[in-house]
């Protein structure tokens, strides 16, 4: 499990480092990244595992990005670089794409079907990957992005550098 | 939004409503938040002495600058370019707002620091090419792919984010560049499956079109919601939609090209 544990900090470390270089950040910011997005999910992955908490996807999803939205916005005044920076990159090796193909396939599937018992079957595919692959999708957003607004007097200095003052 | 009114120095009303529907402009064109763009944008129209109203529309900024000393009022809209998202050029407007604010830069000074903020050219187009396939080649790993998977989503990153960047350059619309690019990459992650490559065909085409997705407008999105600006939150959420279906039609045609079953 601890190769497992370490495997998974590893390459979501590597994602979000070649996906944070997509959008263009200052290049102080690439490292962070990569750490933000390895503790992230991280996290998500110990939440899920048998034996410890062994939540659900959706749960753990948000929890992670809940940690994943409160570092950025800690770590953003100490580079003087906005927590958005940070977030896009983190978030995105926890992106259910797989349960967003299946649903698209299983979509496609359903036009296919010429019975009904094989068209149920590829809508229970459909419902089923799709509502997984919204909540994990709303947790995320809802789970990153609240801690910017909790924290809207560190958010929205993190590029001061003169800080003497309140503003 | 009202910015408070606390005159520090005066400026001429025209000059600052012209600095500032600049300024917004190329903040919101680069893929700032709402929130952001008002903050900065009243950050600075107080150090001027201004007061501002500002509605951010999907594709305009109107912006009113009032001077209360006098009662000039000027009105601005301005047009947002497209323009690539870049969280260097947030940063560093961000943090121009801040030294205006603190008194460290003038408006004239101010005016040519944004230029040269407004030209800070992009990343090497060559390193981003590298890092966003091997960050694809690492998302596949994640989601439980094996060496082969990895490998071939590599080459099919790689492949249409090439294909990508030179379709930008040519200024091709998005949509037909993401349809374009999702099938390319769709067709070349199928080798996995169509050669019995490796043992998880399924997720390396999965894998191979997530680089095409619009994560950051689909944030922003939902930041501009939580803040109340429906018509920017619903305007970006259609746009990611309509890139995200544009990305499965590309995928679709590729895997009905090669034939690749879904289940």
């Amino acid at each position: 499990m601890l190769i497992q544990f370490l495997q998974d900090a590893l390459f979501s470390a590597i994602a979000a480092i070649g996906f944070s270089a997509i959008s263009n950040p200052p290049r102080r910011a690439i490292p962070v990244c990569a750490l933000i997005a390895a503790t992230g999910h991280s996290l998500r992955f110990l939440l899920m595992q048998t034996g410890f908490l062994q939540l659900h996807i959706v749960t753990a999803s948000t929890i992670a990005a809940a940690l994943i939205g409160t570092l950025a916005v800690i770590i953003s005044p100490k580079t003087k670089i906005p927590a958005e920076t940070y977030l896009y990159p983190s978030l995105l090796p926890m992106i259910p794409g797989i349960y967003a193909y299946r649903t698209f396939g299983a979509m496609v599937m359903c036009l296919y079907q010429d019975g009904e018992s094989g068209f149920n079957h590829y809508f229970h595919l459909f419902a089923t990957n799709g509502m997984t692959c919204f909540f994990i999708l709303l947790g995320m957003a809802v789970g990153a992005t609240l801690p910017m607004f909790l924290m809207k007097d560190i958010s929205f200095q993190a590029t001061r550098h003169n800080t003497g003052t309140p503003g | 939004m009202t910015a408070t009114i606390s005159t520090t120095y005066e400026q001429d009303a025209k000059c600052v409503c012209s600095f500032l529907s600049e300024y917004a402009s190329l903040l919101f064109s680069c893929g700032a938040t709402c929130i952001r763009l008002e903050k900065n944008v009243s950050r600075i129209a107080v150090k001027m002495g201004m007061k501002t109203d500002i509605a951010i529309m999907p594709r305009h900024i109107h912006l009113m600058v009032t001077d209360p000393a006098c009662g000039d009022t000027f009105t601005s809209v301005t047009t947002i370019r497209p323009h690539p998202v870049s969280y260097e050029i947030i940063t560093r407007l961000s943090r121009l707002s801040w030294e205006i604010a603190d008194g460290d830069k003038s408006l004239d000074d101010a005016r040519d620091y944004f230029q040269k903020i407004a030209d800070t050219p992009p990343a090497n187009p060559d390193a981003v090419l590298t890092l966003a396939s091997l960050a694809n080649a690492a998302f596949c790993r994640l989601f439980g792919g094996d060496a082969i998977a990895m490998l071939t989503v590599f080459i099919a990153t790689f492949a249409g984010f090439y294909l990508k960047q030179v379709m930008t350059k040519r200024k091709i619309d998005i949509r037909l560049t993401v349809v374009a690019c999702s099938f390319v990459s769709a067709v070349l992650a199928s080798a996995d499956s169509l050669f019995n490559l490796g043992t998880t065909p399924g997720i390396a085409i999965g894998t191979s079109v997530l680089y095409l997705v619009p994560g950051i407008v689909f944030i922003n999105s939902f930041c501009d919601m939580l803040d109340g600006h429906y018509i920017c939150a619903i305007s970006r959420f259609f746009d990611a939609t309509i890139l995200t279906c544009c990305l499965s039609a590309g995928l679709c045609a590729g895997m009905m090209l090669m034939r690749t079953g879904m289940f």
